[in-house]
């Protein structure tokens, strides 16, 4: 049995999802764990590869599995899970990794069921075991509690993990060995189900008690124009912008209902991102239940910085600039 | 066109009694017994795209759900929301099981009440979050499936359109039913219950279902068989720890960028390219 | 044995009104108290929530349950705002009169409208010559060419201006005895002479509209009659003390909730001398009477609603639920005040319109010392 860890490559449009590139190069620090490490694998799905297959063979990818045909061009489940489990029943591989994407969110599963094996999802970390078993840690009860998962008698051991989570890649130049796989087998395959299209969003609004990322804004933001910023970067995001009483006085909010606090609204969202607000109790009761709290002041005593995860000492004006730049936001 | 569609509700541990949940140190499972459960808020959409699907062409909206017995109150809940009928399955023999087996016994159920044209979920549940259920369920049945749907359209007899909400965009798809499809929570606005539902909820029909009623491999369910099986459980320091960051403006806003990656928010600059497919689009 | 206990189906009725309650009242509370509007719009909503018709039989639309149910409803909706609880409350006042004196023919024509929320209904007794002295009320109905002519006028009406449906009552002659004879009579909007008058700019229970009416000369055929000529006083009477009262109490249940809920909510959040205000005992023992307040208008408020549901007497015991919800209610709202100290007397926090709120309930269905009088009166006869 090989204790080859499996990658697989996602692509929407010729774009390589970053997740796929994150796991590719945590199979290589995962590699290094095991006592008896076999091979980094990756597979890619889609049309017209030839300059992914370049990308993927920079970051560790011993070998690829190149499923290259127009058919698959948009990301059909039944054609790519069949592809995968083709794959996976022909050389049985030790541990297969996947973005927890929409499309790796959907193939993860399914084809866990098919080769009849383990999946755990939404990892934010994994580890070798002295057994050179993947041990997968995964997040429960809004991320209260954190569990080791383990799939000792089934192979592949699958696991997904969000964009994000992981660190980087770095560049690893290998002589990666490109194997094209035959899917002929496909035209057996007929789905009753058919991708007849893919588009852009256009951002729409997110209510203020639903959005997943809330940037709030006090008196601190400074100025109309730095409000502006900060509606902008939410748009981005796909977030909502919150509000104190002051800078609702100072007419750069929206209004009244996106006033965060006792007498506003309360919000508990993924990522509470708060900029210039001094943390009085009329606003921190409206927010103190989000899960991730991070405050950019510039005053280091600021009473927000006790209620936050991280408290960043700096100047909101250098800093918004910055973001909307990384942002891609004009 | 009367669609007899089943709706899996699952109830879950209320987020307000989190603090009070304990792990067993011997089985590593939660203990949460003692905690009140609510209905999986993204269940709620499930319900609501029922009783729109039926108000327009008439059928049977049957909710399923597998828990422990004390659940009784979220199945009249969903019942008062307008379902017309719900099953509980439920046995100590269950408890435990991951997706895999989750769905395996749930596909069993869906089976065994026959009939149907729909199923549809939550796109994700509170507790376990995993979102794996659906695709598996799907798979089980033999049924096409799509999980973050946010749009979902019954043209005629068999013909299907939906919208899945992906990175930076949506897909359009095709399909026919049967299906399987987990909604997305923008997919509508649950209706409020009525007073009139809540005195027809108890009258409505609930059956229990054990292993003994379902044509189940009993070595495939449980804690014990899962294929995935838990191991150490640490609980979480919740206080804000404060941590003062101080660094360059590039450095900070870095870390912004970084936390909200880990934040799960999506800040992939990569855009769509508009393109439709057509009927043909695939071969 | 459970001395009371609610059902579970009372138990998720409550849920969903909850539910309503919580995104459609509270956020806008505030508001209708500020700008002194009554949120009409939502009664067509309530109205599909089984809220408008909850004691009115399935046959006529409405929910076919009973009083207890209905405090329920309206302890829910007080909770927020007390203004939309009177106008409920006022609504429920009329339908009943209707519900228990009406033909046939008149249950049929108005309470599937007023159940459904399309038309609302009022109750007017009260005249500038007395609210308390209502046997001596002025109005009068003549009877001429085979209609009934009413003349009078109405004041601290609720719905006033928004009613669709408004019973008058009104003196229509004198008895065996030369006392005053009173009927009831149902008027509609837009009947020619049937006109609001000024509105009230009231300090409290302002998510609702209190005023005047007219009647000039309104012509108004035999059948609108309500129950039997000289039947007014009786109908009046059991409407607002099994129904006025009861809901006035039921409004008060809920917004001592509301002062119980807000004054844990505050204690525990505001922190003075490194901990939180909750630890000193002087808060606590708000928060205690507070409780103790709520528990006990709570328990006579439904018991008196049990009897009711049961066919059983009822008006001294809602007598009694309404003395003490009401001015408890006031206490409770300014203990709470007290507890937040600077806090509790910014608009921005609900608990200043909690205690005004209270303070109007007092004189709506008679006030305390009426109230006194009658549960006096039922110990001494």
């Amino acid at each position: 049995m090989n204790k080859d860890i499996w990658v697989f490559i996602e692509q929407v449009q010729s774009n390589i999802s970053g997740a796929s590139l994150e796991l590719l190069g945590e199979a290589v620090r995962l590699k290094s764990k095991m006592k008896n490490p076999g091979k980094i694998v990756a597979v890619i799905i889609g049309s017209q590869l030839s300059e992914l297959i370049q990308v993927v063979s920079m970051f560790g990818a011993e070998k690829i599995y190149v499923a290259d045909h127009r058919k698959l061009r948009l990301y059909q489940p039944d054609y790519y899970a069949a592809i995968l489990t083709h794959l996976i029943h022909q050389e049985d591989p030790h541990i297969l990794l996947i973005g927890a994407t929409y499309i790796g969110s959907q193939l993860g599963p399914m084809v866990a069921i098919r080769v009849d094996t383990g999946i755990a999802a939404h990892c934010v970390e994994l580890k070798i075991d002295d057994n050179d078993n993947l041990v997968a840690v995964v997040p429960a009860f809004g991320g209260k509690l954190l569990g080791d998962i383990l799939c000792p008698n089934y192979r592949p051991q699958m696991a997904s993990v969000k964009p994000g989570i992981l660190e980087k890649p770095e560049r690893i130049e290998v002589q990666s060995q490109i194997v094209p796989v035959d899917i002929n087998f496909l035209s057996l395959v007929e789905p009753k189900l058919k991708p007849v299209g893919i588009c852009c969003h256009e951002p729409k609004g997110v209510p203020l008690e639903q959005a997943e990322v809330v940037i709030c804004g006090g008196w601190g933001v400074g100025d109309a124009e730095h409000w502006q910023m900060l509606e902008k970067i939410a748009a981005k995001l796909g977030g909502a912008v919150g509000c104190t009483r002051p800078a609702l006085d100072e007419g750069w909010s929206q209004g009244e209902h996106t006033m965060v606090g006792t007498s506003g609204k309360s919000i508990r969202p993924n990522v509470y991102l708060g900029f210039g607000i001094s943390g009085s109790t009329h606003h921190v009761c409206g927010m103190k239940d989000s899960k991730l709290i991070i405050s950019v002041n510039k005053d280091e005593e600021a009473e927000i910085f006790n209620f936050s995860d991280f408290g960043l000492v700096g100047d909101i004006k250098e800093i918004l600039p910055l973001l909307m730049q990384s942002l891609g936001i004009s | 066109m009367a669609l007899k569609i089943v709706v899996c509700v699952k109830p879950i541990p209320d987020p307000a009694y989190y603090k009070d949940i304990t792990i067993d140190p011997v089985t590593k499972t939660i203990q949460r017994e003692a905690i009140p459960t609510i209905i999986n808020p993204a269940d709620k959409h499930a319900i609501e795209e029922a009783l729109k699907i039926k108000e327009k062409f008439g059928g049977k909206i049957i909710t399923l759900s597998m828990a422990p017995p004390n659940v009784i109150k979220n199945i009249h809940e969903a019942l008062a929301m307008g379902a017309d009928e719900a099953y509980l399955l439920t046995d100590k023999k269950f408890a435990g099981s991951d997706t895999w087996a989750t769905s395996y016994i749930l596909a069993k159920a869906i089976e065994k009440i026959g009939g149907i044209d729909l199923v549809i979920t939550g796109t994700e549940t509170g507790d376990g979050g995993t979102s794996q259920v659906p695709s598996q369920l799907g798979e089980w049945l033999k049924i096409p499936h799509l999980w973050n749907v946010i749009e979902f359209k019954i043209k005629n007899e068999k013909e299907v359109y939906l919208k899945t909400k992906i990175e930076n965009g949506f897909m359009e798809w095709k399909c026919k039913l049967p299906m399987a499809i987990a909604v997305s929570r923008e997919i509508n606005t649950p209706r409020y219950t009525t007073i009139m539902g809540v005195m027809k909820a108890k009258k409505k029909p609930f059956q229990k279902l054990t292993f003994d009623d379902l044509n189940l491999d009993e070595k495939r369910i449980g804690l014990v068989n899962s294929p995935t099986q838990a191991g150490n459980l640490h609980l979480l320091d919740l206080s804000r720890k404060g941590k003062i960051i101080k660094g360059s403006k590039e450095e900070l806003a870095q870390f912004i960028i970084d936390n909200l990656k880990a934040g799960g928010i999506s800040v992939e600059a990569d855009p769509i390219i508009c393109s439709c497919e057509g009927e043909t689009g695939n071969e | 044995m459970e001395f009371f206990k609610f059902s579970e189906e009372q138990e998720m009725l409550r849920q969903a009104v909850r539910e309503f309650v919580d995104h459609e009242v509270a956020p806008n509370a505030a508001q209708w108290d500020e700008k002194d509007i009554c949120p009409v719009e939502l009664f067509p909503m309530m109205g599909e929530l089984g809220i408008n018709g909850i004691f009115v039989p399935e046959e006529y639309g409405g929910t076919g349950l009973g009083y207890i149910e209905r405090a329920i409803c309206l302890e829910e909706i007080s909770r927020h705002s007390g203004g939309l609880g009177i106008a409920m409350m006022t609504h429920h006042l009329g339908m009943s009169a209707i519900l228990s004196a009406g033909t046939e023919e008149q249950k049929r024509k108005y309470l599937p409208d007023a159940c459904s929320g399309k038309k609302i209904v009022g109750l007017s007794v009260t005249e500038p010559g007395g609210g308390s002295d209502f046997i001596g009320l002025k109005s009068k109905g003549e009877l001429k060419d085979g209609q009934w002519i009413v003349n009078g006028r109405k004041c601290f009406i609720t719905n006033s201006s928004i009613a669709d449906i408004d019973i008058w009552a009104i003196r229509t002659g004198t008895d065996t005895k030369g006392r005053p004879s009173l009927s009831t009579v149902i008027l509609e909007k837009g009947m020619p002479g049937h006109l609001p008058g000024r509105k009230e700019n009231k300090l409290g229970l302002r998510g609702s509209v209190t005023g005047d009416i007219n009647c000039v000369d309104v012509k108004v055929p035999p059948g609108q009659l309500l129950g039997k000529e000289g039947a007014g006083a009786k109908i009046a009477m059991q409407a607002i003390s099994e129904v006025g009262r009861a809901g006035m109490a039921a409004i008060c249940v809920g917004i001592l909730r509301g002062c119980l809920e807000e004054s844990i909510k505050f204690s525990k959040e505001r922190i003075l001398y490194g901990k939180p205000i909750s630890k000193l005992q002087a808060i606590q023992f708000i928060i205690a009477e507070n409780k103790v307040d709520y528990e006990a208008a709570r328990l006579l408020t439904y018991q008196a609603a049990s009897l009711k549901d049961a066919g059983l007497p009822c008006a001294d015991e809602f007598a009694i639920a309404k003395l003490y919800a009401t001015e408890n209610a006031v206490n409770a709202a300014k203990r709470t005040i007290d507890l937040m100290g600077g806090y509790g007397v910014i608009n921005e926090y609900p608990v200043g319109r909690y205690l005004r709120d209270a303070l109007a309930s007092i004189p709506s269905g008679g006030t305390s010392h009426i109230q006194k009088l009658i549960i006096a009166a039922g110990e001494l006869k």
